[in-house]
């Protein structure tokens, strides 16, 4: 019986070592065979085949997991997850830097930086992007129905025509803390990083009055379905969601208004900790090439970095030809990228959640 | 003897570590300041200031306890006629009606809940439906009506299997006994049956009102994101604000509301077993 057993056993391991094996050995004929990449990324912002053909590229394997705001993801790399990259914003970005916790890039590794626009390079988080390149980029705006909302309106008004009662229980606001207090203060002519309590004030009034008397809906991804049916008549909204919605309904416009908005971006960066760094650098070099940067812009909607990318896909033929929000940089000196302040955050925050408290009990 | 009660020791444990501990975390929270160190705390009752001078916290309290009020209203208005036509039932009926109440239990709240998104959405199921029937399309979802729906739906099974237990454990030859000295169908219900039940009602009340006044996910998912109970309220104060001491203050608030309700529900058992012994 003993002997059986150990019959079996013998069996069982001969069989899943050979399962092992086989896995990797077909995986690999590149650079990587065998390694793996352990990517944190927002969810549904990689192209369709970006990661097999990364995979098919290097004869790497990527296990990638998903986080849906940069809070969340700092926390799990702040307990000690090891990630080989991270995919978080620009302020994130600028706080996992002050705190130590990305490791500079290795400029030798990298053959991309030349392919990238100019407006998605040394920013303020990271003025010679040494520790990151950017994913996709883009703007916060209004998307608007042409039909309802006229375009004098929003050139006259900015971000305060989400106070006109015209447009009363018409409208959608973002459930983002960061993304409303910029509505609000770029509609006062603040800037949106101040940490002026006065303005800070202000803008909190300018929320309060917005739910108050407007009636808005506050959503979060719903608004792309929302507004690409044409449910309501204005939204704020990120523009690759905006430039999404646009191919999908011709009547819905896109609009930024002249006191500046948000410029943001997504990067990729490699934390102190990650296993496996060269391929990191690999991975990085791949989604920046023509090749990963279209299949994710195609597919995502969000504004490639990649410069003949994005030409090609806002130019004549491509998919979002004449669409304004898939090119969202323009010069406005109004327009400004979000900087790390945790005490401001903190304040913005609780103030926000006191807006949300009133929405609900004024609805 | 001695042995079992040993046995109760890895429980006692569990709850000490699981139960005790946080609540007595929350307390400390509840009345210290942010930013203490673990050794040296300064106590502070300002927390419960703020919360008590914003009417606009007191108005979410206030709102949380009424949709509760109402949860439990309409679960009893339905759930007591269920409840006595399963417990009336031979008990081969009886058990599969049983497992159709609790069937839909085994599978997770949370999920049952987003099943609610889809069909209560725009241009979903229930909306088309009712615009075939001639009622325009109504907004349904992240309505007050949805919450109310979801909450209905999630704590209505409590409620019938409580009053259920209690109707099932009524003695027949007290009907019997009722129909002798007289009564009709309708007194022996009022007069016998239903202040029999009402432990049943009263545990069903607990049951349904508790977790609905402090629910949080469902106006969550069907309430959207302008729709805050006081559930959402002290989420919102530890995950997105990270002010850990005042959201332990206001679960230490809830924590008093809920003692003061369920000795409200008490009392009202109380005064309901007075009538039983008066029977």
């Amino acid at each position: 019986m003993k002997k059986f057993c150990a019959l079996v056993m013998a069996l069982v391991l001969t069989v899943l070592s050979a399962g092992c094996g086989g896995s990797s050995g077909a995986s690999g004929e590149g650079e990587f065979a065998g390694q793996t990449l352990r990517v944190y990324n927002w969810g549904e912002y990689t192209g369709e085949n970006l990661i097999a053909n990364f995979e098919a590229a290097t004869g790497a394997r990527v296990v990638m997991d998903i986080f849906d705001s940069n809070e969340q993801m700092y926390i799990k790399v702040a307990n000690g997850e090891a990630y080989d990259i991270l995919v978080p914003s620009d302020y994130m970005i600028e706080r996992l830097i002050q705190e130590d916790m990305l490791q500079p890039l290795d400029k030798s590794k990298l053959d991309c930086m030349d392919l990238l626009v100019d407006e998605v390079k040394g920013l303020p988080y990271d003025p010679n992007n040494d520790y990151s390149v950017p994913y996709f980029w883009g703007t916060v705006g209004i998307v608007y129905d042409t039909e309802k909302v006229s375009l004098e309106d929003l050139e006259a008004e900015g971000f305060n025509i989400f106070l006109n009662e015209k447009y009363k229980g018409d409208i959608y606001l973002y459930d983002s803390e960061r993304d409303s207090f910029m509505m609000a203060l770029k509609a006062l002519g603040c800037s949106m990083n101040t940490s002026d309590q006065a303005e800070l004030e202000a803008a909190y009034n300018w929320l309060l009055q917005c739910v108050n008397t407007m009636e808005p809906e506050i959503v979060t991804d719903e608004i792309i379905d929302s507004m690409a049916q044409g449910r309501k008549a204005l939204g704020l909204i990120y523009s690759g969601d905006a430039a999404y919605i646009m191919s999908e309904n011709p009547q819905m416009g896109f609009f930024m208004p002249e006191s500046g908005t948000n410029l943001w971006s997504d990067a990729m960066v490699i934390p102190k900790n990650a296993e496996n760094p060269d391929l990191a650098h690999a991975f990085i070099n791949y989604v920046s090439s023509y090749e990963g940067a279209m299949d994710n812009s195609s597919y995502v909607g969000y504004t490639s970095p990649n410069k003949e990318v994005m030409e090609e896909l806002s130019g004549e033929g491509g998919d979002y030809e004449g669409i304004n929000a898939y090119t969202p940089q323009r010069d406005n000196a109004n327009d400004e990228v979000f900087a790390y302040d945790e005490e401001t955050r903190k304040v913005i925050s609780e103030l926000f959640s006191k807006v949300k408290i009133a929405a609900s009990n004024a609805g | 003897m001695k042995k079992f009660s040993q046995l109760a020791i890895p429980y006692i444990v569990w709850a000490a570590l699981m139960i005790l501990l946080p609540l007595l975390l929350i307390i400390l929270y509840a009345f210290t300041k942010p930013g203490n160190e673990f050794i040296q705390f300064s106590l502070t009752l300002e927390h419960f200031a703020k919360f008590f001078t914003d009417p606009d916290f007191l108005l979410v309290l206030w709102r949380s306890l009424v949709i509760a009020f109402k949860t439990t209203l309409i679960c009893g208005v339905l759930g007591y006629p269920v409840a006595y036509f399963i417990a009336r039932s031979n008990d081969r009926v009886r058990n599969i009606l049983i497992l159709a109440i609790t069937l839909p239990m085994w599978i997770n709240m949370l999920v049952r809940t987003y099943a609610w998104i889809g069909l209560l959405s725009d241009g979903g199921i229930l909306q088309k439906l009712l615009g075939l029937l001639g009622f325009g399309e109504p907004k349904l979802l992240y309505t007050e009506g949805a919450v109310l729906l979801g909450m209905v739906y999630n704590f209505i099974p409590f409620m019938i299997l409580q009053i259920n237990t209690s109707l099932c454990k009524l003695d027949h030859s007290l009907l019997e006994a009722s129909a002798d000295l007289g009564a009709d169908r309708f007194q022996t219900f009022w007069r016998v049956v239903f202040p029999l039940s009402l432990p049943g009602v009263v545990s069903g009340i607990t049951l349904v009102f508790l977790p609905a006044v402090s629910s949080f996910f469902i106006p969550k998912l069907l309430g959207g994101g302008q729709y805050f109970l006081i559930g959402n309220v002290i989420e919102n104060q530890f995950i997105t604000v990270g002010e850990w001491n005042f959201g332990s203050a206001i679960s230490l608030i809830m924590v008093m509301v809920m003692m003061l309700s369920m000795y409200a529900v008490r009392r009202l058992d109380r005064s309901g077993g007075r009538e039983e012994d008066r029977l």
